[in-house]
């Protein structure tokens, strides 16, 4: 009881105050003695398993909405965050690309710039992973939105617009090309308004037209740079529009680029090649289709007349040769004031006027390509010359006036006054892309436009001298510019050389012709020229020449016959160093010789020997496929010569040309010698007949001698598909004539005294080549017949070891069965006393095959008693063992043979 | 015995016994023979079926027979150079020749040389025209086919030099053959080179359809008439056939398992130089310089018959016959104009005696409807036309809003 009292008082102590003493603290009293920092949570916990998400764990639906947001940081931040999730997850993309891309699109007009810079660069990010045919639905939804940014009242809202338009010329050229015609309007109202009122009732009749340049002074960028920014991506824009026109029309891109296509390739149509060894042992057959060749297509190419308007609805903007002038009758005069304005700026700080500042360099150069994109824009190939002559009739007095005033332009650099501006222009540069254009460049191009002015007018007769007026300053600059020996860049002299080749189509004059031609031929002189620039000079000249036709004056030029004159030494001085560029010219080269061109075939008559050298010749060196031309140019060669001949004859028994090809080299120069039956033309008999002749020797005999070298099993198989080949050349009409077989006698004495050992192949050649020739007037020699029966001889015994090798053996019987005097000495020759045990299994053999075989029967018949005595002797030196095999399949044969034709004597009298 | 549907004429380079010889197409019983001189390669034609036509061989005149007269040369045209080739249009109004590196036009019914065209820059070897007498193709040593529009080429129109409608130009040595098939200007055409390729060409777009490379030079080439297959006369004498189109495989399978090397006609020992199928496609006529014509079984790929000549042949092709050829009394229906030499014959002084019209197309009229009278009738015929086409329509149009309308 005390106990629990006292424990009740423990817990309920009086606790005693004091004034003046402080005042002891609570137990529960909280200590603040503390400070605080704030946490964000900028994550949520929560973790979703089947979205992916950001690192702060947002998923893409979170962040779509966060682009509705009202703060320019937040949509920012979404932007990023969703660039973010898609290079983490690409696989977000291709589900929610409808949603992304009409999110971003409306944030394309956004008032923040930072949101649309980031717009714009989740744009980009996404049309780099995102082919074209597959953002082409939502494209309509992005150009109405780019379009609305375009024609937005806030100038930074239309610049930004044009940064959208620059990632999607860069990626989907062909989805804004397709619909052209919003977006060219919108181009014309960024650098100019339509002004209301009496322009627009006159419509578009010349001069009072209704547009008109406008300058905003709001912009942060003077009204000059701010026309280059739209005139280029203008001129990008167009550029693409021509490049889908030319990929829709296919055929066009022929003439569209003008030196690249030769021999008039790239047609719509793939043609179906094949090969006859394929085709003969190919199980399946193939299909060539009505119009298409190799693949079948629905579309013919015949067209009654040009279809018109393609798709009626769609191409509203450029579709037609009438919008495309419209468009130009509004577009041109503005692209007019712009240069006005831009040399205009210039002159009052010079007093030179054809120097200008780098600026209003760039933009005259955009208003010269625009110009010359315009003339390319005609739907079909037929409006271009209405549009030629139009663009003429309408603007070349306004050209003449303003481009050619000051003509050779030359850049201003002042150096006090560039480090002026120098600040100034740092800033600048970031707001136009990398344009520095050389005077070089401006000129070139503007000497392109004015020269495509010049093209109908003369066709149609009219006068020449106002154009050669005007023409001759620039005619003056592209010649200087060409003979001045500087290197030109690759676009440059393409361009050069596009004008060259207009001026001298156009001009028609002889002298004008051969200036021009003389320039590029200094440039094309230069000694170490690259490849591609080398090609488009070849081309170029080429193309020329295939053009020269109908141009009687390209014709006559001393240029282009110098050019193919010196075609042959550069072939064979390039040697196998460059394969392609030496088949370009093997292609001029052909063109010209089948046109009989003189200058060219006479300086291939001096280089023929180095070209077809069997060591370094172009015909070893290069690839089978050039080979083959060089081989086909044989043809067209005026005068074979017997050291051309000898060295052609070289080249096919070296090996370094397949025994097709050697096999058609052949028959080319046998087409060339008066026995095959085919005229070559003009150029008979330039081949004689003893050199012919000796030139096929030359090559048998090669031939086979190389490849004795050799006798690998294989090797002799390629020979004898060779000799096949060469065989049958041979034969062609090289029909019976005593001449020829005296040729042929005299050909195997030469090679009988030459030659110590005869090549197995080449004694069954001969013996082909005999049975064949040989006439039955015509009485061999004995030393001719004593050798073809040792040939004859030694092919048998070599029979036996290559069972079934079928053509030895038809050479042999061919042989024998035509010259019964042959067989006759052949059966002499064998003198069974000479041989030894082991060769006599292999005469036997020999004996039952002749036997054995038809054709030779009755002639083996004519010499019976020879026949008896050898098998005489074989029984006898042989008569221990006479139970071989061998020897009773002769004994059968010869019973068989004697017993069908005379049935007496035979085994009888042997025993 | 009746009157041979279809024959096969002939020529050879001896000309010994005949120039031209006619044959039974099917019995290869000689029925007729033209006399004198020889014809060279390519150049023996029927025009109208009342003249044949064949080149010299070597000599710069063309010798004429009417078709009936075989013993007697009815006239011989003699022309500026040796003629290499010559051809007459199907439907008798035109003959082109071939001389040196020109082509050379002539109008038969009043024997004006319409055009001379030189764009080929060797001699030429082949002239052939498309059945409608629409086109003809040239081709030449120069590697060069060129496919021409008659239409454009008898233009009267001094300062416009006639260019080709297409060039083919794909052949890398010189062009042996052509063949032109059927279907007027949707044709296709096949060309034969000595670079061992064959090429089969769309005449309305001058693209390439087909290159076959072979292992010999190519001297002849023709199609069946239902260009189901190619023939190419090689220069070993083999004649290689190319099928166009691929046979059902199902149906006949147990012939297409030998089809090894059987597409080849073996036969002939030297070039084969001409070739030529019968309108049913089941033979085919080739000529050699081995001295032979033979006659072939398509289906068989056998050597029916072998005809011998007297030396290579030049020409063997086979042809309808004509209606007059075995009459011996019937006479041509127009009599064959004196042929000029010149373009201009008013301004050389000769043909001032015809007091005739020359009636030649204006540059810019379509050549469609042919001459002026064809042409009413044919405007009225369409303008008929249309009229039963508007009738056909309203018609349509009224019973299809009576049925539309009708209440169901």
């Amino acid at each position: 009881m005390s106990l629990c009292k006292k424990k009740r008082q423990d817990d309920f102590q009086k606790v005693k105050l004091k004034v003046g003493k402080t005042k002891p603290k609570a137990d529960n009293a909280t200590n603040i003695n503390f400070r605080t920092k704030g946490i964000n949570l900028t994550e949520q916990l929560k973790k979703d398993a089947n979205a992916p998400t950001t690192h702060r764990k947002l998923n893409i639906k979170d962040l779509l909405s966060q682009l509705h947001h009202y703060s320019g940081t937040v949509k920012q931040g979404a932007l990023v965050g969703l660039r973010e999730l898609l290079t983490l997850h690409p696989s977000e993309l291709d589900q929610h690309l409808s949603s992304l891309l009409s999110e971003a699109a409306a944030v394309f007009t956004d008032k923040d710039p930072n949101v649309r810079m980031s717009a714009t660069r989740l744009l980009r990010f996404i049309a780099q992973s995102v082919p074209a045919e597959r953002t082409s639905p939502f494209f309509p939804l992005l150009s109405a939105h780019l379009s609305c940014a375009m024609t937005h009242i806030e100038t930074g809202i239309q610049e930004d617009a044009l940064k959208v338009l620059d990632v999607l010329l860069d990626h989907y050229p062909a989805l804004l090309a397709a619909r052209p015609a919003l977006l060219l309007n919108n181009f014309l109202e960024l650098i100019s308004h339509r002004s209301t009122g009496g322009g627009a009732r006159k419509g578009q009749e010349g001069k009072g037209r209704s547009w008109a340049l406008s300058v905003n002074p709001n912009r942060n960028v003077t009204g000059q740079q701010w026309r280059l920014t739209v005139l280029l991506r203008l001129g990008r824009f167009l550029q693409a529009v021509v490049e889908e026109r030319r990929a829709e029309e296919g055929v066009a891109c022929v003439s569209g680029d003008m030196f690249s296509v030769l021999n008039g390739q790239g047609g719509a149509n793939a043609p179906l090649e094949l090969n006859w060894e394929e085709l003969t042992y190919r199980k399946g057959g193939f299909q060539v289709f009505e119009h298409s060749g190799a693949m079948p297509t629905p579309h013919s190419t015949f067209k009654l007349r040009p279809e018109t308007e393609p798709g009626a609805g769609v191409s509203e903007g450029l579709g037609t040769g009438e919008a495309v002038r419209g468009f130009a009758s509004t577009l041109v005069p503005l692209l007019l004031d712009v240069w006005v304005e831009a040399s205009a700026s210039d002159r009052s700080k010079t007093d030179s006027a054809h120097l200008l500042t780098p600026d209003a360099m760039s933009l005259m150069y955009q208003v010269l390509s625009i110009l010359q994109l315009l003339r390319k824009l005609a739907p079909q190939r037929e409006y271009q010359d209405t549009l030629d002559v139009w663009f003429r009739s309408e603007y070349l007095g306004d050209f003449k006036q303003h481009f050619m005033k000051n003509f050779p332009y030359g850049n201003l650099d002042t150096p006090k006054q560039r480090r002026k501006t120098d600040p100034k222009r740092s800033k600048q540069s970031t707001t136009i892309p990398g344009q520095t254009v050389e005077p070089l460049a401006l000129n070139v191009l503007l000497c392109q436009v004015m020269v495509s002015m010049v093209t109908l007018s003369q066709r149609e007769g009219q006068a020449q001298e106002p154009d050669a007026e005007w023409l001759m300053p620039l005619r003056g600059f592209v010649q200087e510019t060409l003979s001045s020996g500087a290197k030109l860049s690759q676009r440059h002299l393409h361009t050069l050389l596009e004008t060259v080749w207009r001026m001298v189509i156009t001009q028609r004059s002889r002298a004008v012709t051969e200036d021009l031609l003389q320039a590029v031929y200094v440039q094309y002189q230069q000694m170490n020229l690259n490849l591609q620039t080398r090609t488009l000079l070849l081309s170029f000249y080429s193309r020329l020449y295939l053009q020269e036709h109908n141009h009687t004056h390209i014709a006559r030029s001393r240029v282009l016959s110098r050019w193919l004159a010196a075609l042959p030494l550069q072939l064979s001085q390039l040697g196998h160093r460059n394969p392609a560029l030496s088949d370009r010219l093997l292609l001029s080269i052909q063109a010209a010789a089948s046109r009989g061109n003189k200058a060219l075939l006479n300086s291939l008559h001096t280089h023929a020997c180095r070209l077809y050298d069997p060591q370094e010749g172009s015909v070893v060196l290069l690839p089978a496929e050039s080979q083959q031309r060089l081989v086909q140019l044989l043809y067209f060669l005026p005068v074979m010569s017997q050291g051309l001949l000898a060295n052609l004859s070289r080249c096919c028994t070296a090996g370094r040309v397949s025994a097709g090809l050697a096999a058609s080299l052949i028959r080319i120069i046998h087409l060339r010698s008066s026995l095959s039956g085919w005229s070559v033309g003009s150029q008979d008999m330039t081949l004689r007949d003893v050199d012919y002749i000796s030139f096929l020797f030359s090559t048998l005999t090669g031939s086979d001698l190389n490849h004795c070298l050799c006798p690998t099993h294989r090797k002799c198989a390629t020979a004898w598909r060779r000799w096949g080949l060469v065989h049958s050349a041979l034969t062609y009409g090289v029909l019976v004539c005593t001449h020829l077989c005296a040729c042929v006698c005299n050909c195997v004495s030469l090679s009988q005294t030459g030659l110590a050992v005869v090549p197995d192949s080449m004694a069954a050649g001969l013996l082909r080549a005999v049975a064949r020739l040989l006439d039955l007037s015509f009485l061999p020699s004995e030393p001719l017949l004593r050798f073809l029966s040792r040939c004859c001889l030694s092919l048998l015994s070599l029979l036996l070891t290559l069972q079934q090798d079928t053509a030895v053996w038809g050479a042999c019987v061919a042989v024998l069965s035509s010259i019964p005097r042959l067989l006759r000495l052949v059966l002499q020759s064998l003198r069974v006393k000479d041989l030894c045990e082991e060769e006599l299994p292999q005469l036997a053999q020999i004996l039952s095959l002749l036997l054995q075989h038809t054709a030779l029967r009755n002639h083996m018949l004519a010499n019976a008693t020879l026949l008896q005595h050898i098998i005489q002797d074989l029984t006898r030196y042989c008569r221990g063992e006479s139970k071989e095999q061998w020897m009773t399949d002769l004994l059968y044969c010869y019973s068989v043979t004697m017993a069908t034709h005379r049935g007496n004597l035979g085994l009888r009298d042997i025993y | 015995m009746s009157a041979p549907m279809e024959i096969v004429l002939s020529a050879d380079s001896a000309g010994q016994l005949w120039n031209c010889a006619v044959l039974e197409l099917h019995s290869g019983t000689n029925l007729l023979a033209y006399r004198g001189g020889n014809t060279s390669s390519r150049s023996l034609t029927v025009l109208n079926g009342e003249y044949i036509l064949g080149a010299q061989l070597g000599k710069n005149f063309i010798n004429v027979w009417e078709i009936q007269r075989k013993d007697q040369l009815q006239q011989k045209i003699v022309c500026p150079g040796i003629v290499t080739c010559l051809t007459a249009s199907p439907n008798g109004l035109y003959l082109v020749a071939g001389i040196a590196d020109a082509i050379y036009l002539w109008e038969v019914s009043s024997g004006n040389l319409l055009a001379i065209l030189s764009r080929h820059y060797q001699d030429l070897t082949c002239l052939r025209f498309s059945d409608d007498s629409s086109h003809f193709i040239s081709g030449g040593k120069d590697n060069l086919a060129l496919v021409w529009s008659l239409a454009s080429v008898v233009q009267l129109d001094p300062s416009h030099t006639p260019e080709p409608r297409h060039v083919l130009s794909r052949h890398s040595l010189p062009i042996t053959d052509i063949h032109c098939g059927l279907m007027g200007p949707q044709a296709r055409v096949a060309t034969a080179s000595l670079d061992q390729t064959v090429k089969l060409w769309e005449l309305s777009s001058g693209e390439m359809l087909l290159s076959v490379l072979f292992d010999v030079g190519i001297m002849s080439v023709t199609l069946d008439p239902c260009e189901y297959y190619l023939f190419c006369g090689g220069s070993d004498g083999g004649i290689f056939q190319v099928s166009l189109c691929s046979q059902s495989l199902s149906r006949d399978k147990t012939f297409q398992s030998d089809n090894e090397g059987n597409q080849v006609f073996k036969g002939h020992r030297n070039l084969v130089t001409c070739l030529s199928v019968s309108m049913d496609g089941t033979l085919l006529l080739s000529g050699s310089h081995d001295e032979t014509i033979r006659l072939w079984d398509i289906q068989s790929k056998q050597s029916v018959r072998s005809i011998n000549h007297k030396g290579p042949v030049t020409n063997a092709l086979i042809i309808p016959a004509p209606a007059n050829m075995f009459l011996p009394d019937s006479r041509p229906g127009i009599p064959l104009p004196r042929f000029s030499r010149h373009l201009n014959p008013s301004e050389q002084g000769e043909g001032v005696e015809t007091g005739g019209v020359c009636l030649r197309l204006a540059p810019h009229t379509q050549s469609v409807f042919g001459d002026g009278e064809n042409t009413k009738v044919r405007v009225s015929e369409l303008e008929e036309e249309v009229r039963t086409l508007k009738k056909v329509n309203k018609d349509l149009y009224d019973f299809s809003t009576q049925l539309l309308t009708k209440p169901s």
